[in-house]
């Protein structure tokens, strides 16, 4: 950072600008004060806000119709991840259609950055960033997301789907 | 020796050379799939096309021979319009797997494709579906949808294992690879059908879906499975190794090495090894760093006469280590009661005409030939006696490493627990060592991916390797657990700089040697 100094004649005249920001501080506290309805902050955590669902925040891994995940363990999220924060373990799957699939997936969410790369990277649209931006818990280990987090967490309600199926994918011989 | 041009350089060959091999001395890049320097040519891929001078089509560069004065390009738009529509023919049937399949960043066609294609496929017939996790046997699994047919699989088993398991069946876009009725790909050297399938068809069951391959670094060494000593990658990363893929040596093993090799890399990975040396006296089992074990050691050696003092080896460990271990002994101990415990006597002859030997020692000449060096002429049954009769009372092991081809270990480690001090160095673990009673010490040794070295080979070949990475980093190679055991103090190697950059430290490690050392995760590389 560069400290400049501005020598010029304006910058002398700093009352009105003292002046200026005091009249915005008052105008706020009356105006709370008088009308504390109309108050810009929350109690959080009583009172939440709740952000777009375009917004990106806690990952999501996606489901198939029968609930079992979507993702095919290919790594690419992995991979792409600036800040490497995703491990996955794949083992091979009982139906062939399948082959392989996760066993473990897990997303250390104190390095993750939010950068949206890993929804990116996933060719099956496994995963993908949800509207939850909340993430307190108490000790290190809640915040490391495993599979049973990132797929069926109850606000999920079961889990979501994603549009393109295993089943249909076959039929339609992609 | 005629001369031909290739892509408007002008290179001279040997008499009878293919286009695709000129193609390969002068370091232009070709597509190949069905072609390989190891195997007959089929001319089946139709993808390493090439366009000749006064030629009107364009020919395959496998099965046609250069001749005197020959201009050939595989770069024009003729060729590219040809790999093109090849590439498209290739891909008709072929499943959009790479997220699956384990082949991905090593596949040919994936790479042709981001070269030649990212086309609009103008079939509109929908993809002819085949089997999918074929099991051909132990060792390999099969996924027909993937298979470009290109018969190198089958020509393996036709012409270098000779076992002739595989066939291709049925005809036309329902062709398939298969194993004959009654048979399954289970041969010695099955596993090199995985190497030189150029898609994701044929996958070794040992390595499936236990990495990306991206994330794996590769290095050179030499095998230490048998006496052949094959020239070898082994692929690794922070996690451990996980495969072993041979590297062409034209002296020694071709293009090939067998399925037992392949296991080498188990027995190096941190759940196999013994990871702290352990000291058992009379109040029993201590543990300590691998160093201190061996100094503590030195307490008993040094008041050991040089006649109740043995040394025995196993043909696993590198030319320098046996002659400092050995010098050791015969100058520092004063003794020549130095034994060679050979595994399988027996079998140490047999060869099955291709590569895999009964002695599964990588070392058994060097250490004979450092052995007569130092004029020791020592036999087992001579310790057998020594034991018996109570004469030798401290015994210092250097244990195999590979302890499956060892079938006589826990006989022998009883043999020579009758010794009053047993002083055992190897890198295993083991239930065998760990039931001992009396005193012991158990001292981690480092595996031959881990040293420096020279391994001598059944034919007298001399073949150096370099350190790949560090496992156990505690573990001692022979070298030091000589100096240790002898009571000096281990010495750093220091490299004489001639010059230092002025605002450098005189300790401080170069950047080259940083990176050798660590994993720099950068996107998609190690």
């Amino acid at each position: 950072m560069s400290v400049m100094q501005n020598n010029s004649e304006k910058a002398k005249w700093y009352l009105p600008g003292v002046l200026g920001g005091l009249w915005i501080t008052m105008k706020h506290l009356l105006g709370n004060l008088l009308n504390r309805k109309k108050m810009m902050t929350l109690n959080y955590p009583e009172e939440k806000y709740e952000y777009s669902p375009r917004f990106k925040g806690n990952h999501v891994l996606t489901v198939k119709k029968d609930g079992s995940l979507r993702c095919t363990a290919c790594m690419l999220c992995a991979t792409n991840c600036p800040a490497e924060c995703i491990k996955i373990t794949a083992a091979e799957h009982n139906d062939p259609h399948v082959e392989k699939y996760p066993i473990s997936y897990e997303i250390d969410i104190l390095r993750c950055v939010f950068c949206g790369y890993c929804e990116e990277a996933c060719p099956v649209d496994a995963i993908r960033l949800g509207p939850e931006w909340q993430t307190p818990a108490i000790n290190g280990a809640n915040f490391i997301y495993d599979i049973n987090y990132l797929a069926y967490r109850p606000s999920l309600k079961g889990g979501i789907q994603t549009h393109v199926d295993d089943e249909e994918r076959l039929k339609a011989g992609i | 020796m005629p001369k031909c041009t290739i892509n408007g350089k002008e290179v001279e060959v040997k008499e009878g050379t293919s286009i695709i091999e000129a193609m390969q001395q002068s370091g232009d890049r070709i597509a190949h799939y069905c072609w390989h320097p190891g195997l007959s040519v089929a001319g089946v891929c139709r993808l390493c096309m090439v366009e000749i001078e006064g030629n009107p089509r364009v020919q395959i560069a496998c099965n046609t021979m250069v001749t005197e004065g020959m201009k050939i390009n595989n770069t024009s738009e003729k060729v590219r319009d040809a790999v093109k529509w090849g590439l498209d023919f290739h891909l008709i049937n072929h499943p959009l797997d790479c997220p699956i399949c384990d082949q991905a960043g090593e596949c040919g066609l994936q790479d042709q494709y981001m070269e030649y294609g990212k086309y609009d496929p103008e079939m509109a017939e929908p993809k002819q579906k085949k089997h999918k996790v074929v099991d051909l046997g132990p060792t390999v699994v099969l996924d027909s949808e993937r298979c470009i047919l290109c018969s190198r699989c089958v020509r393996f088993t036709e012409e270098v294992s000779k076992t002739n398991e595989l066939g291709i069946f049925n005809r036309g876009d329902r062709s398939e690879i298969g194993t004959h009725d009654g048979l399954e790909l289970n041969n010695k050297y099955s596993l090199n059908t995985v190497d030189i399938c150029p898609v994701g068809a044929l996958t070794s069951k040992d390595f499936r879906f236990r990495q990306r391959v991206w994330y794996l670094k590769d290095a050179e060494t030499v095998c230490n499975g048998c006496a052949t000593g094959c020239s070898v990658k082994v692929y690794y990363n922070k996690e451990g190794f996980f495969r072993v893929k041979p590297v062409y040596n034209e002296k020694v093993n071709g293009h090939w090495m067998c399925d037992e090799g392949r296991d080498i890399y188990k027995f190096v990975n941190r759940e196999h090894r013994l990871l702290k040396a352990q000291v058992r006296n009379a109040s029993g089992w201590t543990e300590m760093t691998a160093g201190a074990a061996a100094k503590n050691a030195n307490e008993v050696l040094k008041n050991a006469s040089g006649d109740s003092l043995a040394l025995v080896l196993t043909a696993q460990y590198t030319v320098e280590e046996f002659d400092a271990i050995v010098s050791t002994f015969v100058n520092e101990f004063k003794t020549k009661k130095v034994f060679f415990w050979i595994n399988n006597k027996e079998s140490f002859d047999n060869f099955d005409g291709l590569l895999l030997r009964g002695d599964k020692n990588p070392n058994t000449k060097g250490l004979l030939k450092v052995l007569e060096k130092h004029g020791i002429t020592a036999t087992w049954s001579d310790l057998s006696a020594g034991l018996a009769n109570g004469s030798i009372k401290t015994i210092v092991v250097a244990g195999p490493e590979n302890q499956a081809v060892f079938p006589d270990f826990a006989e022998r480690v009883k043999e020579l627990s009758k010794a009053q001090n047993l002083i055992w160095m190897q890198s295993g673990k083991n239930d065998a060592l760990m039931s001992l009673t009396g005193n012991v010490w158990l001292i981690p040794m480092k595996s031959f991916v881990e040293k420096d070295g020279t391994f001598v080979n059944h034919a007298g070949l001399e073949q150096k390797f370099k350190k790949v990475t560090t496992v156990v980093s505690e573990a001692l190679t022979l070298t030091e657990a000589a100096l240790l055991l002898a009571g000096k103090n281990l010495a750093i190697p220091t490299t004489a700089q001639t010059f230092l950059p002025l605002n450098q430290r005189e300790d401080q490690v170069a950047l080259e040697a940083r990176k050798k050392n660590e994993f720099v995760f950068r996107r998609g590389s190690l």
